[in-house]
């Protein structure tokens, strides 16, 4: 994915037709992703063991009479052979019908729609705080001396590689078991987010900062720099200005990849603080074999990953002039 | 990332918690005995998963048991020493042949939609619990004998079985056996997933999924259970019922004062939960089955009773929970736990012998090889051992690891075989374990017929509840009679002999009893007790000081 955008940058052909049929290809690229995606879920979660009228009557381990269990066999087609069953699957998402969920007896949308904003809420968020602490990171290494560069490069490797259940736990320990000045779980307003949010975005910005200080310290030295410090530009002008648009370019087309990793690290902080949301929603699905509602939360989220991975695509040309169409 | 490195964590960071809860002690709590006052929200945080459905009798789970608790009542309350009273129902009848049982409705309780409690309601719930459509799980099975109910007059109804029953009040007195209100049911299965209406001390008044359930006082309230110890509508305001699964979060929210009580304490947050003044931690034994470890003695290595014997001699149970549990859980040497009736103990069929276990092995033709594992016939002793992944605690899955090398020392290799739940009743419905940790919550002897009556090898719903294997012609007859008497000698002297049976054929290995781990603001919260037969809390007389 993050090679596509890269790709889909400098190649820049400056007719009409090429745009609309690279629309076109795009759409359908889309299309392909997501019956992709549906196909794979649907197979794989028949692969591996596990009943769903199981899900359907109570989960595992219920005391069921066969009677009840056959009942919801029949109720949710569970008794036509599978490639059926995945005929139906498909012909009801091609007319945008998610279907009802095994366990939770409601529209799959009405789930998603109940949840989703939460999830990206918190992805979004945890981007931009992950962005800023990285760019902050990459301009402080670059200006600093070589005790800076050890330090924040330390910085970036170990938080890069932290994962989140541990840093969830440190900072509930720290901000809400000890100092009290933060919810330990979910709560309403910005409190209750600001520790999921910055659990995602710690691991994130070390990954980030990697990148962005390594292009930084390249455009510092190139001839771009040297000419406009040549020109008179201030040291402010060429880092705010010049070299920050070097730095972020590899972060935009990073993100379409940080946005997948954000939403899957959204499974784990979503539990551990308890807060509503499609993470948990899937995992729950998972667990259960819960069909259609992990077919429902895995096409959202590839839906939303090709968005931002074209929003990336866009920014990338508006930061990067190289990419412009001129005509 | 791998369950062990995940374990490994999550004990880390309990530790961590341990140490940062040492240095914040409280100062004492405020006294317990004051006259309790009415009014307050309190705030419950479950570790179980949310709730499909908050209606007990459509499928039939703990996590809806243990809400639905609040809301909704049975027919009848059993005690906590087995004892079956009047509750819904103030009496009952049992006819001669045993297949009819008379039932009379209290009169004067109402649902909280205002329809009256009567003979109708009790005989609409027993047939809307068995309709296939309403697709019951453990209520449905309960009733697996009963053949009809007839409303004789407004307060009597008559169930009528194929064939006796001796448990079948120990049955209606668990809230998956729920009774609820016959004009609320008529909305249709899944208005009663969403608001629920029962005789309880709080109705159901909006659902956020997977944020909260918001309970409100039921003002009307008149059918407080025997044990409660007050009258009239419960003493708070409302409840808010929040699910917060990971453990760690779930004991911080608590020690921060998010929520006033807690479920599932894990083993690993007791001590800081004891360090602290200002919490109460309350566990009391769920009935049934214990959590127990069951071999498979349908095929080798444990077709063979001797090496079964070695495997259970070789266990040090006793210290592997002191280590893991702390002193909080005690041992059983039951296959029924002390919260159920006629159990017996038999601690000589699970006691440490490591010399006795090797003397059983080399009789039974397992040489010890090289590696330190027995072999024979070119086979070597290895055993899996199924364990539920998504459920097992840090703390269980510890004490398997001390199993695993106490086995190794008489030269059994145990693999830990950590797979999702659904996974793991696929393989046991397939006998595909030598040993599985198991436990079944049912508030009746009688669940001894579900565990080792050869008639449940067979699969029922694409699960078998005998999961040892054992099949024995003595033991089916003797759980088969007692099911069926209703003379309490004659339940004891069978029940009794069916446990010694099963402890010296050395199919499994009581551990200790399910709990109900709770933990309490003690400062905030007072009077919570738990109902019985499934020791569930209640909050009917809990009440708020803040």
């Amino acid at each position: 994915m993050t090679t596509a955008v890269i790709s889909g940058g400098p190649v820049a052909i400056p007719r009409a037709r090429t745009a609309g049929r690279r629309i076109l290809s795009r759409v359908a690229g889309a299309i392909f992703v997501l019956w992709a995606v549906a196909t794979i879920s649907f197979f794989i979660i028949h692969v591996i063991p596990g009943d769903p009228a199981l899900a359907i009557v109570g989960g595992a381990g219920s005391n069921v009479t066969q009677e009840v269990l056959e009942a919801a066999r029949v109720e949710y087609g569970l008794d036509q052979p599978l490639w059926q069953q995945y005929i139906a699957q498909i012909g009801r998402l091609a007319t945008l019908d998610l279907g009802t969920s095994y366990t939770l007896r409601t529209p799959v949308s009405d789930v998603i729609a109940d949840h989703l904003p939460s999830t990206l809420i918190l992805t979004v968020l945890s981007l931009t705080v992950a962005w800023i602490l990285a760019l902050a990171l990459a301009i402080w290494v670059t200006r600093g001396g070589r005790i800076a560069r050890v330090v924040g490069s330390t910085l970036e490797v170990v938080s890069a590689a932290l994962p989140h259940f541990w840093i969830a736990a440190i900072l509930v320990l720290v901000f809400a078991v000890s100092l009290r000045v933060l919810p330990a779980t979910t709560a309403p307003g910005l409190p209750g987010v600001i520790l999921p949010v910055v659990t995602l975005a710690i691991p994130l910005a070390g990954f980030l900062g990697q990148v962005m200080r390594e292009s930084m310290l390249d455009a510092l030295e190139s001839p771009f720099v040297l000419s406009a410090r040549a020109r008179g530009e201030s040291e402010f002008g060429v880092r705010w200005i010049h070299a920050i648009r070097h730095a972020a370019l590899p972060g935009i087309s990073l993100s379409g990849w940080a946005f997948g990793s954000l939403i899957s690290g959204a499974v784990v902080v979503e539990t551990i603080f308890a807060r509503e949301g499609l993470g948990r929603s899937l995992l729950a699905a998972v667990i259960a074999r819960d069909v259609p509602l992990v077919t429902g939360v895995l096409l959202t989220v590839a839906a939303v990953y090709i968005v931002v991975n074209i929003l990336a695509e866009i920014a990338y040309v508006l930061v990067d002039p190289r990419t412009r169409v001129s005509s | 990332m791998s369950a062990f490195t995940k374990t490994t964590a999550s004990i880390g960071a309990a530790a961590l918690l341990i140490a940062l809860a040492a240095c914040s002690a409280e100062p004492a709590s405020s006294s317990t005995d004051a006259t309790p006052v009415s009014g307050g929200t309190l705030t419950f945080a479950s570790g179980d998963a949310e709730p499909t459905c908050l209606d007990p009798a459509q499928s039939g789970n703990v996590p809806q048991a243990l809400v639905s608790t609040q809301y909704i009542e049975s027919l009848f309350y059993q005690s906590e020493d087995g004892e079956i009273e009047p509750w819904l129902a103030s009496g009952w009848e049992l006819s001669e042949d045993g297949l009819d049982y008379t039932i009379t409705a209290q009169s004067g309780i109402s649902f909280s939609d205002g329809t009256a409690f009567d003979a109708e309601a009790i005989k609409a719930n027993i047939d809307y619990i068995r309709d296939p459509a309403t697709k019951s799980s453990t209520g449905a099975y309960a009733l697996a004998k009963v053949d009809s109910v007839e409303v004789t007059d407004n307060t009597t109804a008559v169930i009528h079985l194929t064939s006796p029953d001796s448990a079948l009040l120990e049955s209606l007195s668990q809230v998956w056996l729920p009774i609820q209100s016959p004009t609320a049911l008529e909305r249709g299965l899944e208005a009663n997933c969403e608001s629920p209406v029962g005789t309880g001390p709080f109705i159901v008044e909006s659902w956020e999924k997977q944020s909260s359930i918001t309970l409100v006082r039921n003002d009307d309230y008149t059918s407080p259970p025997p044990g409660a110890s007050h009258t009239g509508p419960a003493y708070l305001d409302s409840i808010v019922w929040k699910f917060i699964p990971d453990d760690a979060s779930r004991f911080a929210a608590l020690q921060t004062g998010e929520v006033d009580v807690v479920d599932r304490v894990a083993p690993e947050s007791l001590a800081a939960l004891e360090a602290h003044s200002s919490l109460t931690f309350e566990g009391s034994s769920r009935p049934g089955y214990p959590e127990s470890l069951v071999l498979n003695s349908t095929k080798a290595p444990f077709d063979d009773v001797k090496v079964r014997e070695a495997f259970i001699r070789s266990l040090d149970i006793d210290a592997g929970l002191e280590s893991v549990y702390f002193g909080s859980v005690d041992r059983s040497n039951s296959v029924l736990s002390t919260a159920t009736k006629y159990g017996i103990e038999t601690p000589d069929a699970y006691s440490t012998d490591v010399d006795k276990a090797k003397e059983l092995l080399d009789e039974a033709g397992w040489t010890l090889g090289s590696d330190g594992i027995r072999e024979k016939d070119g086979e070597s002793l290895t055993v899996s051992f199924l364990i539920n992944g998504d459920q097992v605690l840090a703390a269980q899955k510890a004490l398997y690891e001390q199993f695993q090398a106490s086995a190794k020392q008489v030269g059994i290799e145990v693999k830990l075989n950590s797979v999702d739940v659904a996974t793991r009743y696929a393989q046991l419905a397939e006998w595909d374990y030598d040993i599985a940790s198991a436990y079944y919550t049912k508030n009746s002897a009688d669940v001894l017929r579900l565990i080792f009556d050869s008639a449940n090898t067979e699969l029922v719903g694409g699960y078998h509840s005998n999961t040892t294997g054992i099949a024995d012609k003595d033991v089916d007859k003797l759980l088969r009679a007692a099911a069926e008497s209703a003379d309490e000698d004659e339940r004891t002297d069978l029940y009794a002999e069916a446990q010694e049976i099963v402890a010296a054929g050395y199919y499994q290995v009581p551990i200790f009893d399910q709990q109900t781990r709770l933990g309490i603001k003690n400062t905030v919260v007072h009077g919570t007790r738990v109902i019985p037969a499934l020791s569930l809390p209640t909050f009917y007389d809990s009440w708020l000081t803040r």
